[in-house]
């Protein structure tokens, strides 16, 4: 056997602006169904939480095929937020997830300003909800999505209204297609945000060269996977020296190494995407592997570990902006 | 249920040209896994290539708790699952999606394979059999090399018409002409199952309609997690019932579909929709 048992597990628990979870680990919007689709292959209660599929008010198709396309460590896809609307989450869904010991987060999306706030009006009806992480990210929709996240003004409008429509806390999750997330965090920020989620896919492009034509059908496409991890763990470190509220770490996690780049750059927890795909076994080997880590360096709980980063020679945020 | 674990290779077995043969561990695949459902799996555990490829189960061993796959080397997924030696780990999660439905009793199973589309119908035919059904294959390639998995049919005694490209082997021309003529001697009610490239499905799907028989196609889009989260596997599906198609996914509610219900790409409506408005066909929108 290698170290001596602690005398007790370190503690795994965070407050991320009022979600409060027993571990850092949650499992992102879009690589996780809503939740119940995992409940046979994995224990969901593992999970510190999840984040629900993306939901409009009504159900939506989505775009059409190819949707996805594997590129060097990374997956490129553009789904287009097919889903089953908030309403039958809500009524069909939401009651089985209830039944496990996970915080569930719902991921609300709106063509409109007054759309995302009837969708979080209706999550915040709901019985067992955690909280609502709000879409004004994803690259596949043509509007709302990115239209909202890629202009400071509309992101506080959005925010601002979901923040009037639910006492859940508020979190904003961002794009990182623009020149300065600061910017965009303390637009969150100052409209009532509870936390920020930092990042949505990178914006992307593969190419088949034997019919030049895109490999996916929409286009463009959203990529996500360990290739992103340094611009993810870069942006979330400038969203967190941002703003007073917390941030949650998202972008090609697959380890409890990957987890901790976040962490120790700030981030208060972490959400894991592709890697579902890879290995819905992940969330264990993560967490086990941050309790080794705690371990190994004396540390009696995760929070202990947020924001050390050391950084000789930190530049000041405004020489990082774009 | 799907059990998602980590399986040692147990044997490998190169056949000709890129193909071979690949046998894991996984008690649960070995016990449960029916014709027509998959496994993800991956090569170890490297960051390269990225995601888990979908298999269709060849044959499995209860008993000694392994299941075979048969697979072409044909990217870096297969690249890599070639390169295990026994004893290495792959991770594999299965067994997955909807299995082939059995034809109703007296009914002939007429298996129509493309390539390695073969794979489905090892287990099929042992089903069928062990049920007292019958079953006929029709396996085409573009070569002869294209046609590796032969003799286990000939060991059940399921009667095999091949068809090559380019007429090294069997019948010279499409698999699905050997498939006409059998069905133009007009022996008793049948059931066509077809698995393999998707222009060989949608031929199979069209002669299936047009002679009014039940088609069950087994489609193979790429796939990102298998159980139905990600939504990168959809395909349109419309039964007669539905005025428009809905994007459904091939991991879970497939990947064998009726024929009739597949949208085949360029099309606008399913046949069993086709049929149902008479015939008549809809406006398609603005594209």
């Amino acid at each position: 056997m290698s170290a001596p048992a602690a005398a007790t597990a370190p503690r795994l628990a965070v407050d991320v602006g009022g979600l409060r979870l027993k571990n850092p680990l949650l499992a992102a919007s879009g690589t996780f169904g809503y939740g119940v689709e995992y409940a046979d292959i994995l224990d969901l209660s593992a999970l510190g939480g999840l984040v629900s599929k993306g939901l409009y008010l009504e159900p939506r198709d989505g775009c059409p095929t190819p949707r996805i396309a594997e590129t060097p460590s990374g997956l490129l896809n553009a789904i287009g937020l097919q889903g089953v609307g908030v309403r039958a989450f809500v009524e069909e869904v939401l009651p089985a997830l209830r039944a496990y010991d996970t915080a569930v987060v719902v991921n609300v999306c709106g063509d409109t300003v007054e759309e995302y706030a009837e969708v979080t009006r209706i999550v915040d009806a709901a019985p067992g909800v955690a909280g609502v992480e709000v879409n004004i990210s994803c690259p596949n929709v043509k509007k709302g999505g990115m239209a909202f996240g890629g202009d400071p003004r509309m992101t506080f409008e959005v925010v601002s209204a979901v923040r009037r429509a639910t006492r859940l806390p508020v979190i904003p999750k961002l794009s990182p297609n623009v020149a300065d997330i600061a910017v965009f965090a303390r637009a969150s920020e100052e409209a009532g945000a509870d936390a920020l989620s930092c990042i949505n896919t990178v914006l992307g492009l593969a190419v088949d060269v034997e019919t030049r034509r895109p490999r996916l059908a929409y286009g463009t496409g959203g990529l996500s996977g360990p290739a992103i991890r340094p611009i993810a763990v870069r942006m979330a470190w400038q969203a967190a020296r941002a703003v007073k509220i917390p941030v949650i770490g998202i972008g090609g996690i697959a380890s409890a190494e990957d987890a901790l780049e976040f962490l120790i750059a700030g981030c208060r927890a972490v959400q894991i995407g592709t890697a579902n795909f890879v290995d819905p076994g992940v969330y264990a080997r993560v967490r086990a592997g941050l309790e080794d880590y705690l371990r190994r360096h004396g540390l009696d709980d995760i929070n202990r570990v947020v924001g050390t980063l050391r950084y000789p020679g930190l530049p000041a945020a405004e020489e990082l902006g774009g | 249920m799907a059990v998602n674990r980590e399986a040692a290779l147990v044997s490998r077995q190169p056949l000709d040209g890129a193909y071979l043969l690949l046998s894991f561990r996984h008690p649960e695949v070995a016990r449960e896994a029916r014709a027509g459902q998959f496994v993800m799996i991956k090569a170890g555990t490297s960051a390269e290539p990225p995601l888990r490829r979908p298999f269709s189960v060849l044959t499995v061993d209860a008993a000694a708790g392994t299941f075979t796959l048969f697979l072409k080397v044909v990217g870096a997924g297969t690249r890599a699952l070639a390169a295990l030696a026994p004893g290495d780990l792959a991770q594999c999660l299965g067994p997955l999606g909807q299995p082939f439905v059995a034809p109703p009793a007296g009914h002939e199973a007429l298996l129509v394979a493309g390539g390695y589309g073969i794979a489905p119908f090892h287990l099929f035919c042992e089903e069928l059999l062990r049920a007292g059904g019958r079953a006929r294959v029709f396996y085409g390639g573009r070569a002869e090399g294209d046609l590796q998995v032969r003799e286990p049919f000939a060991r059940m005694g399921v009667p095999l018409l091949p068809a090559t490209d380019d007429g090294s082997f069997g019948h010279h021309g499409r698999v699905t002409e050997p498939v006409e003529s059998y069905l133009d001697a007009a022996r008793g009610p049948a059931v066509l199952y077809a698995c393999g490239p998707d222009p060989m499905l949608h031929a199979v799907a069209r002669l299936a309609a047009r002679r009014g028989l039940p088609a069950q196609v087994s489609l193979d889009p790429w796939m990102g997690c298998g159980v139905g989260t990600c939504l990168g596997c959809v395909v349109r599906i419309q039964g007669a019932d539905e005025p428009r198609a809905r994007y459904r996914c091939a991991c879970t509610e497939g990947p064998v579909f009726d024929g009739r219900e597949v949208v085949w790409a360029g099309d606008e409506v399913s046949a069993a929709r086709w049929e149902a408005a008479g015939a008549v066909v809809p406006v398609p929108e603005g594209r």
